[in-house]
């Protein structure tokens, strides 16, 4: 029953390793090992406390446990860091304690010395920075989840370098090993069930480790947008570009929060949102296939006020058999129509093929609600994303399905991952700018009737 | 007309095409259409080939990341790693024999010959770092232990070269990754640390005295 005692056998038997590699798997599932030790004891508190204290709630809870869990993940580099960033997106799905503490994974990371990026460089081009730059800060300006940016200067143009950690990709694989008890804990779902998800989970973090793959999506993608009003990319240099390293413009400007600093009005505001909206919604509908990293620092306000984009990391692709019935569903046409509706559902694994009669009437209406719920802005052309109201029914639908014994068993195609992280992603940040957009630039695509 | 490095090429070739060291150097020196004579102007033997070749790596490694750009902006900790980064990239070309000139070396605790005038330029660039190091305040400055420092040094590089003849991951990523780790705690360790304030305090007590007398609270 208690996953990380498992995990200290573990580490217990590979001493071999203990021995090759300083820092590794071995160290990382101390790690994790003593924040499972601590998220059990803070059930222990709280059970403890209980027995006395039968009204307490479990805030406190929640809070020690993600104030533990943060420390643990945020002395943790690569994979370990993105997860973190990944449940701070699903506020939907996490309690408010989580998701505060977890925001702040996505500004700190300890930098990479010095030297090591100009070992870097030397290995992927065989000359230092200062021989390809006219000008190359070794000291980074921020760091990126599995990476760092530095501030470079080619023939009078500013650029923008992002270094890869080294042996990124190698521990994506057993970090996630190692979150999975908890991520299990976290979420209340099954190992086995967990399974499908993380794999879906693995193949996107791999994926972004590869820097190569991501300049030429940057590339694809900006060229594919480059009609949407208002929205700006960096240019990408393949040829300073490798495994490791990604050469860009540098975009002027300033992240979410310094821009709500600076007070900005409603109609700016709006104007940023609307960009967002565009953006997202033309990938969706018209591309079929999302960058599926919405968080703040992904964005820049530039100086002219506009949206700028950068990261192409993280591009989640929806397949046909996907995006037709899930976006089938934002039409209240087929929403009226409850035998259609289902059939969708059971296309998207929300009902099974063993639900009985009475699980599916249940799931039918449960589901039905958490969709009509998500697609409230596309119901009318313009949506108000200002207003708290949807919000607080939005999280507090959220809680109230994570109690259901119901939903204790996962439910849904492994592509809602990414394509929920993506809308609420989105959703939050709109939230954030206060902003009221046109909903109906780019609508999704919708079948009435299923074959 | 030999010269020191042809006939470190011609060993190397030797060496790596056989397997193991010439049988004499008359064999070898033939084999080479030199004479003996030639041979020991230059080398007293095929180990003092090897040692100068060791010597070398780390004369041009240094050499290598003194005349990078970034040297002056680099604090003690950076200039030491960049040794090591620049080290083992540049190992990289002669990897072949460097894995025969480590792996035939007996497993002893005394630095095998043929390490010996690499560990003196190394110890001798290691001194010059602590030293500017402690200069700066970026070392703690430890009576007995300021002099281990090299040595802790020589043990990690020791420790990091055998890691990366046993490292097959991709552009020896791992052993990148082992000396940004790895060096990064060493370099902590020569840091001022709690154990120094310890210590500060332990002398503090012992030199104003009356220790026992102010711990018995029960004096009248």
């Amino acid at each position: 029953m208690p996953h990380y005692l498992n995990k200290i056998d573990m580490s217990d038997n590979t001493p071999k390793e203990q021995n090759s590699i300083p820092t590794s798997k071995v160290q990382r599932s101390a790690k994790f090992v003593t924040t499972g030790l601590k998220v059990g004891g803070n059930y222990i508190k709280h059970y403890s406390k209980k027995l006395f204290n039968p009204d307490l709630d479990k805030t406190e809870l929640n809070e020690d446990n993600a104030s533990d869990i943060y420390e643990s993940l945020s002395e943790l580099k690569g994979s370990a860091l993105k997860v973190a960033q990944m449940l701070s997106m699903d506020k939907n799905l996490l309690p408010q304690a989580y998701t505060d503490k977890f925001s702040q994974s996505q500004y700190n990371a300890p930098p990479l010395s010095g030297p090591l990026i100009v070992q870097t460089f030397k290995k992927y081009f065989g000359k230092t920075p200062d021989k390809i730059y006219d000008k190359f800060n070794v000291r980074s300006s921020n760091a990126a989840s599995i990476g760092q940016v530095h501030e470079a200067e080619l023939n009078g143009k500013k650029l923008a370098v992002k270094i890869q950690y080294p042996g990124v990709g190698d521990s994506i694989s057993s970090d996630l090993k190692l979150v999975k008890p908890f991520a299990f804990r976290l979420l209340g779902m099954s190992e086995k069930e967990l399974d499908i998800y993380m794999k879906e989970v693995e193949e996107r973090l791999l994926e972004e480790t590869d820097y190569e793959l991501e300049v030429r999506r940057s590339i694809e993608f900006s060229e594919a947008c480059s009609g949407l009003d208002n929205v700006v990319f960096p240019k990408y240099y393949p040829q300073l570009s490798s495994k490791r390293i990604i050469t860009m413009d540098w975009l002027e400007g300033l992240h979410l929060k310094e821009f709500l600093k600076t007070n900005p009005s409603q109609s700016l505001r709006n104007l940023i949102g609307q960009g967002l909206w565009d953006f997202y919604n033309f990938q969706q509908h018209e591309l079929r296939a999302i960058h599926a990293d919405p968080h703040p620092g992904n964005f820049m306000i530039t100086p002219d006020n506009k949206l700028g984009v950068i990261d192409f990391g993280c591009i989640k692709e929806m397949p046909e058999d996907f995006y037709e019935p899930f976006f089938s569903l934002t039409s209240t046409t087929l929403m009226e129509n409850k035998e259609e509706t289902i059939k969708a559902f059971r296309q998207l694994e929300m009902i099974h093929p063993g639900d009985t009669p009475k699980q599916i009437e249940f799931y039918y209406t449960t589901y039905r609600q958490m969709i009509s719920l998500f697609a409230k802005p596309y119901i009318n052309d313009s949506f108000d994303f200002g207003q708290s109201a949807f919000f607080e029914e939005l999280y507090g639908f959220g809680e109230k399905v994570s109690k259901m014994p119901e939903f204790k068993q996962a439910r849904g195609v492994k592509h809602f991952i990414y394509v929920n992280r993506t809308n609420f992603g989105l959703y939050n940040i709109l939230h954030e700018l206060k902003a009221n957009v046109k909903t109906d630039t780019f609508k999704p695509h919708v079948v009435e009737q299923f074959a | 007309m030999a010269t020191i490095e042809s006939i470190q090429k011609a060993y190397i070739d030797f060496v790596l095409t056989e397997g193991a060291q010439p049988k004499s150097v008359y064999i070898f020196a033939k084999k080479n259409k030199m004479t003996e004579e030639e041979f020991y102007r230059f080398f007293s033997s095929f180990d003092a080939i090897e040692q100068h070749l060791w010597t070398g790596f780390a004369e041009k490694t240094i050499a290598e990341i003194k005349a990078q750009e970034v040297w002056v902006q680099y604090n003690a900790r950076e200039k030491g790693l960049s040794f090591f980064y620049g080290f083992f990239e540049l190992l990289k070309s002669s990897r072949s024999f460097v894995v025969y000139s480590v792996k035939k070396q007996p497993k002893t605790f005394s630095t095998p010959q043929i390490f010996t005038g690499l560990k003196d330029v190394f110890e001798a660039f290691c001194n010059e770092l602590i030293e500017e190091g402690i200069e700066t305040n970026e070392f703690s400055d430890r009576k007995h232990f300021t002099k281990r420092y090299k040595d802790a040094l020589w043990v990690q590089l020791v420790f990091v070269l055998n890691f990366w003849i046993n490292d097959n991951s991709a552009g020896f990523e791992k052993t990148d990754e082992a000396i940004e780790k790895g060096i990064n705690v060493t370099f902590d360790l020569f840091q001022r640390s709690p154990i120094d304030n310890l210590f500060e305090y332990g002398k503090f007590l012992a030199k104003n005295g009356g220790i026992k007398e102010s711990m018995g609270f029960g004096h009248n």
